[in-house]
């Protein structure tokens, strides 16, 4: 699943918890809205009874009711029909005290009303008083009140968003710098260690623990290369000056032929000591990352480079080297001396372990992605030993002189650049290893 | 020529120095960054070799300070840290060469001479064995005004030959001076002698005489 940054994570939950509260509120206000204004009619109507009631009193029942007409009821209504008021005589003696929803014809027309009915005695008589008020006055009432109600509740909502949106952003700001810095950091020693300015005190803690532990980082990776500098000297010292001495001594040509020969013989064994510390220290700095990774290697010229340096080894084994390169713009990036040693080793492997035949360099893409392939038609490595020929100081032919490093340091390049190994054999066929280049 | 020697080592110092007077350079040595200091503000030297791995001193300093006291000489950088980013400061800072440890003598030979010849242009530029010329500058092998086609390496290598007559050359210093400071490790190849039949073959169809002499188990001596 993508991974949503903070800052989107909270903006979203804020528009969701103010979309969970609008629509609350979409649902709550009319049903709060109408009880409202029920309760305010309610009110309105009780109180009129009152005055109703006072009236009665005060008047006397006769003023609304003549007892001598046949039609023994009062009734009142004002023109557009939104109040009325009717007192009749109640043949129970229940009292009556109640407010509902109900239907009156008046003037042959049915109009829905909240009527309040109420029920007094008056000399010995009961009477019932009913007071009604058009529902369309509520419902005029209660739509004016929920419209405004809905403008207010949308401007609100939509300012408090903004503002809470903009706060984030402004927030967050520290942090993103914060994640930035980290980002455009590949290496120790290019870290930016600006503070970043907040006024948040969890940001300056977060900004200052990065910059304290990255300082921490770049002295262990300082302390490693000035480790890997003070070895390289101590040992190549010593080496240089045994060196010198056998110079000086196979310079003077007083010396025996046979005396001559085992001098030269130890330089050779010299000369090995010097590849291996080299090549010793060269993957101690890989692992330390010190090699800088940001050249644009045409990688086609540099396998030219390494053939052209290699081809008098295959010329001296009778052995053809075939070069096809790619018509592509093959431009890799890189570091272009390791580049060329890792051709170098895996070539130099190839022509060594074969006999007769040829070696064939391929450049070529395939599926979107640039390959480097050597082929050989040599000795083959068992399938067994395939696994261990890139681990340090293991061989699979025992027999040549080799220190098992040439391949180890091979795949450190790759694994460095970040390019993939392929290992195919057969004893006595030959090898082929396929380097796939990330895209 | 005159040539000042700053080397904490001090038998690596003394073998430098001993190689250099038998090749008849005047040498001084100093052991630490302040004795360089000292001799370079009073005595003109021609070369420094320069191990920048000095106790007390940052040998690129010394370089800088140098070229403050107008001094003219030439500076070949030696090191054993094998930092590349030191082999660019020193290019940087106007040093001249830059030699890993170990390096061979003949090597360091050959790169003093090449700054000598770059520096002080035609003077001494054409070697002549027989009826042959070799011009070091040109980079071109002539018989008798005729030119003749080598390749680079076949060059390089009878240059260098040549440069270190009557001298023998073993095969580890062949293969130092031309393909460099690889990752090689196979000394007993032939591939030296490939190069080798053919430069013969090459001066043989113009001049019979056997210049260049096979030293067996070891390498090569021009005899001129």
């Amino acid at each position: 699943m993508k991974k949503l940054k903070l800052k989107s994570q909270l903006a979203l939950f804020n528009a969701l918890s103010k979309a969970i509260i609008i629509t609350l509120l979409v649902i709550l206000v009319p049903w709060l809205v109408s009880r409202i204004s029920i309760r305010e009619t309610d009110d309105i109507l009780v109180q009129k009874m009152f005055q109703v009631t006072n009236l009665v009193d005060s008047l006397g029942i006769e003023s609304f009711i003549d007892a001598n007409s046949d039609f023994k009821a009062f009734g009142s209504y004002n023109i557009l029909k939104e109040e009325y008021i009717s007192i009749e005589p109640l043949n129970k003696d229940t009292l009556i005290d109640v407010i509902e929803f109900s239907q009156r014809i008046i003037e042959g027309e049915l109009v829905d009303y909240r009527v309040l009915s109420y029920s007094i005695e008056e000399n010995g008589k009961y009477y019932l008083i009913e007071i009604g008020k058009s529902i369309s006055t509520i419902y005029r009432f209660e739509h004016n009140l929920k419209r405004f109600a809905f403008i207010f509740l949308v401007i609100i909502i939509s300012v408090t968003l903004l503002l809470d949106l903009s706060f984030i952003q402004y927030l967050l700001k520290p942090f993103e710098k914060i994640v930035k810095k980290l980002k455009t950091t590949d290496h120790p020693t290019t870290f930016q260690y600006t503070p970043v300015k907040t006024n948040t005190a969890d940001f300056t803690y977060l900004d200052q623990t990065i910059h304290s532990l990255m300082r921490k980082i770049e002295a262990a990776f300082n302390d490693e290369r000035e480790y890997i500098s003070n070895v390289s000297h101590e040992l190549l010292t010593p080496v240089s000056i045994i060196q010198s001495k056998l110079d000086n001594i196979l310079h003077e040509s007083s010396l025996s032929e046979n005396d001559m020969i085992k001098i030269f013989e130890s330089k050779k064994t010299l000369r090995r000591l010097t590849n291996l510390v080299r090549t010793l220290l060269m993957m101690s700095r890989i692992e330390n990352e010190e090699y800088i990774l940001t050249e644009e290697v045409d990688v086609n010229k540099v396998l030219k480079n390494v053939v052209e340096e290699i081809e008098d080894k295959a010329v001296a084994k009778e052995l053809e080297l075939k070069l096809n390169l790619t018509d592509l713009n093959f431009s890799f990036i890189g570091n272009e001396n390791l580049l060329f040693t890792l051709f170098y080793n895996f070539i130099n492997n190839a022509i060594r372990y074969t006999d007769k035949g040829f070696i064939e360099i391929k450049s070529l893409k395939e599926k979107n992605k640039f390959i480097v392939q050597i082929m050989d038609t040599g000795v083959g490595i068992k399938k067994e030993k395939i696994p261990e020929i890139f681990s340090r100081f293991k061989n699979s032919n025992a027999t040549k002189d080799s220190y098992g490093l040439g391949l180890a340091l091979s795949k450190k390049i790759c694994d460095y650049h970040k390019i993939d190994v392929e290992v195919k054999s057969e004893i006595n066929k030959g090898s082929s290893f396929t380097l796939r280049f990330p895209v | 020529m005159r040539i000042l020697i700053v080397e904490d080592e001090k038998g690596l110092a003394a073998e430098l120095k001993q190689f250099l007077e038998n090749n008849e350079y005047n040498c001084d040595i100093a052991f630490t960054g302040n004795e360089a200091s000292e001799l370079l503000a009073v005595n003109p030297y021609d070369f420094v070799l320069l191990d920048i791995g000095l106790p007390d001193y940052n040998g690129l300093d010394l370089i800088k300070e140098a070229k403050e006291y107008n001094s003219e000489a030439y500076f070949i950088v030696i090191t054993a840290r094998g930092e590349l980013e030191d082999k660019i400061k020193g290019f940087d800072l106007g040093a001249d060469d830059y030699l890993p440890k170990p390096f061979s003598l003949l090597e360091l030979n050959s790169r003093i001479q090449a700054i000598t010849r770059r520096k002080f242009g035609h003077k001494d530029s054409v070697i002549n064995f027989g009826d042959f010329d070799l011009d070091t500058t040109k980079r071109h092998l002539k018989y008798k005004d005729r030119g003749i086609d080598l390749t680079k390496k076949e060059y390089k290598l009878l240059s260098y030959l040549v440069l270190n007559k009557n001298r023998v050359l073993d095969r580890l210093q062949l293969t130092e001076h031309i393909w460099g400071e690889f990752f090689e490790d196979d000394y007993d190849s032939n591939y030296i002698d490939v190069h080798i039949k053919n430069i013969r073959k090459k001066l043989s169809k113009y001049d019979k005489t056997e210049w260049i002499k096979t030293i067996r188990g070891i390498g090569y001596k021009f005899e001129f």
